[in-house]
């Protein structure tokens, strides 16, 4: 098909999946599991229009389409622009078809649901996954801005789904109140951007604000930041993450924690490298270094002091955002490519484990380490899966964790910040160590009394668990492979701002290539993760045997629960950052 | 006199906000967030607002307007009354969700008070 043609099919991907939703009520009252295949089949749709258009969008081509035929005049956009380029496509790619496994996972653990949750269920799912595919196709701010709402309202529908659960309303209240002031921080900002120069296409607001913005310009810069990374949950912003995890049923949160969240981190590389561009923008990349590391270390410690499975997860989602943020912020090829694979590695692996935690809930009803352990017995399948996403993010090879993050340390070392690279590794060996030390207690460690009643597993699942876990070894057997056919792509988009941009008002721009490449038997990275993986396991087994460090304890005390005390942490992280980048 | 809009959208936002963090009553925490809501409305038509300029209907212009000087552009910006309207649409959703949430918190913690409403932590 012609550049034009592929072009003009660009709101399909979105729009599928909105009819889904609107059809998910109505076709529940034929079959309780009508709208879940009905999700399904429209998610593989959306998938396969984004995969015809893979191949020229991968290749450096940018297509862009404008609603309702309002195409620029004289390089000023009045229409809403879609535009699809390589980082957007390949966020857009993941977020369908992991979308469409998660519902099979859905179909089988809560397929016993009736004809209206299922139906509201499905509904919800699949909004907010146009929300996402919406976020990654659009190159207008005002847009961006009413799919990130989309995106929010959808989750508080997903969080508070068991309403009979009273946590799930405190989690669904905490989520309302942050993503409600994060979405002021994001619309004041955009209603600045548009105030001073009259434009809210990303191709316009590059050309006006990359070269030297104004102090109105970085107020609006650190306004949208905020507020995206508040979905992000970057620290301070996250007090809301771990409450809608634990909250929520297996496959949401692997939604929420796998794509949703990387909804912030998108909008953020669109925002911070794209438009603004590395020469406008040199205080946001130490920002967003220093809210990446913090992040980082403390998902990691918060981790690894859980007791409850979901909610160990959703800390270590906050510290693998801070890791993708960091090589966000090194602005050099081999981190911003490395970002954009572990974009792809941490949906992957993230969306695993959650759904194997959700197994274990399934079978057994527990939710707490401490009450769990033995299931490697019981239930192989589900203890092989979650120790693949375990060894994933460890970063062991041949799994997906190894690629991505030599390449973010590579990156780091390259362009001098050790003291980073130092910290990242700190991180990893926290990780190693949470991670395995749920592994263990849950899986590994002997039980002395029966499981009561176990539910066997079911059909849906182990599909959704081979699948993603197959996913997980391929992207990590074939590096160069992905670096160069979706992350050296990808990175070229981000760092090429002025391409993209000129990209989204003509047709037929082609982005520079970028080569990135990645040795897998480089001794010095191969020996990292030996010492990495070893520290992490000793940390673990002491871990194991102490009583809660008193610095921890502390840390813990300060995420009292209060949604008063989240939001007066988001609002002291929004100050922090207009002063940082207004002054 | 456009100064003082900007000045009152800045108080009822900073209000909001102090209610945001202070107030533990749930009702008053969706209070406050409908405050801030608002205030941004404030925000956007006075930013819309241009000296003289009529409302952004591009035809039959209002008394002595000629169409000319419609189409040289002495109208209120009316993307940002655009923003503004889909911001009250959204706005009326979130704080429907935001009360219906609290009413069954109510119905679930018999408490409307943040401080309780607590069982996640740590």
């Amino acid at each position: 098909m012609s550049a034009a043609g592929l072009a003009s099919l660009l709101p399909l991907p979105v729009a599928i999946p909105i009819g889904g939703a609107v059809c998910a009520p109505l076709a529940a009252r034929i079959d309780r599991r009508a709208p879940l295949v009905i999700g399904v089949l429209g998610l593989l749709g959306s998938a396969a229009v984004l995969g015809a258009m893979a191949p020229r969008v991968l290749g450096g081509e940018i297509l862009s389409h404008y609603m309702g035929g309002w195409v620029p005049v004289g390089g000023r956009a009045l229409g809403i622009a879609f535009a699809a380029d390589p980082f957007g496509l390949v966020y857009a790619l993941a977020a369908a078809s992991i979308g469409a496994v998660l519902l099979v996972s859905t179909l089988s653990e809560l397929g016993e649901l009736g004809p209206r949750e299922l139906g509201g269920y499905a509904c919800l799912f699949q909004l907010l996954l146009a929300a996402l595919i919406g976020t990654a196709l659009t190159a207008d701010l005002f847009n961006l801005f009413v799919w990130f709402e989309v995106a929010a309202l959808s989750s508080y529908g997903l969080t508070g789904f068991f309403l009979e659960r009273p946590i799930a309303l405190e989690a669904a209240f905490k989520v309302l109140t942050l993503t409600t002031l994060a979405s002021f921080a994001i619309f004041i900002g955009a209603t600045l951007l548009y105030a001073n120069h009259g434009a809210l296409n990303f191709a316009q607001l590059h050309a006006a604000v990359s070269g030297h913005p104004h102090t109105a310009d970085m107020v609006a810069l650190a306004l949208l930041v905020c507020g995206f990374a508040t979905k992000a949950g970057l620290v301070p912003f996250h007090g809301w993450l771990p409450d809608a995890h634990t909250a929520a049923p297996g496959p949401v949160s692997a939604l929420f924690s796998g794509l949703m969240v990387s909804l912030g981190v998108v909008a953020i590389a669109r925002i911070a490298l794209q438009i603004y561009g590395p020469s406008g923008g040199r205080p946001i990349l130490g920002l967003l270094m220093a809210a990446g590391v913090v992040s980082a270390l403390v998902g990691a410690i918060l981790a690894l002091a859980q007791d409850d499975l979901k909610r160990l997860l959703a800390y270590d989602t906050i510290s693998q955002m801070g890791v993708l943020v960091v090589g966000l912020a090194t602005a050099v090829p081999s981190g911003v490519a490395g970002a954009t694979y572990h974009l792809i590695d941490h949906a992957l692996y993230k969306s695993l484990l959650f759904l194997a935690a959700g197994a274990i809930v399934h079978a057994t009803g527990k939710t707490k380490l401490s009450e769990m352990g033995g299931l490697a017995r019981h239930r192989p399948g589900t203890a092989l899966a979650f120790t693949a996403g375990v060894v994933a993010i460890a970063g062991i090879p041949p799994l997906n964790g190894y690629p991505s993050l030599g390449l973010i340390h590579a990156a780091l070392t390259e362009s001098g910040q050790y003291a980073v690279n130092l910290a990242m590794l700190a991180a990893q060996v926290i990780t190693v160590a949470a991670l395995g030390r749920a592994a263990y207690l849950a899986f590994y460690r002997r039980r002395a009394e029966a499981y009561e009643a176990m539910v066997p597993p079911r059909t849906g699942m182990v599909v959704a668990f081979w699948t993603l876990g197959a996913t997980c070894l391929a992207a990590g057997v074939f590096p160069n492979w992905i670096l160069d056919h979706a992350a050296a792509p990808a990175a070229s988009s981000l760092l090429h701002g002025a391409v993209y941009a000129s990209g989204v008002l003509a047709a037929g721009v082609h982005l520079p290539a970028l080569s990135v490449a990645f040795d897998y038997f480089k001794v010095g990275e191969l020996l990292t993760v030996a010492a990495t993986v070893l520290a992490g396991v000793l940390l673990a087994a002491a871990y194991l045997r102490i009583a809660e460090p008193r610095p921890i304890r502390a840390l813990r005390a300060l995420h009292t629960g209060s949604v008063n005390d989240y939001a007066a942490f988001a609002a002291t992280g929004i100050l922090c950052a207009v002063a940082v980048l207004a002054l | 006199m456009i100064l003082a809009n900007y000045l009152a959208a800045a108080c009822v936002f900073s209000i909001g906000l102090y209610v945001v963090l202070s107030r533990r009553n749930l009702i008053k925490i969706v209070m406050g967030l409908s405050l801030m809501e608002s205030s941004t409305y404030l925000l956007l038509v006075s930013l819309a607002y241009r000296r003289g300029s009529t409302a952004p209907v591009l035809t039959s212009p209002p008394g002595t307007t000629s169409m000319s000087a419609l189409a040289r552009g002495n109208v209120a910006d009316p993307v940002l009354q655009n923003f503004c309207l889909t911001a009250i649409v959204i706005g009326v959703a979130v704080t429907g969700v935001f009360l219906s949430v609290a009413v069954r918190i109510a119905q679930h913690y018999r408490t409307l008070d943040a401080g309780e409403v607590r069982a996640l932590r740590g």
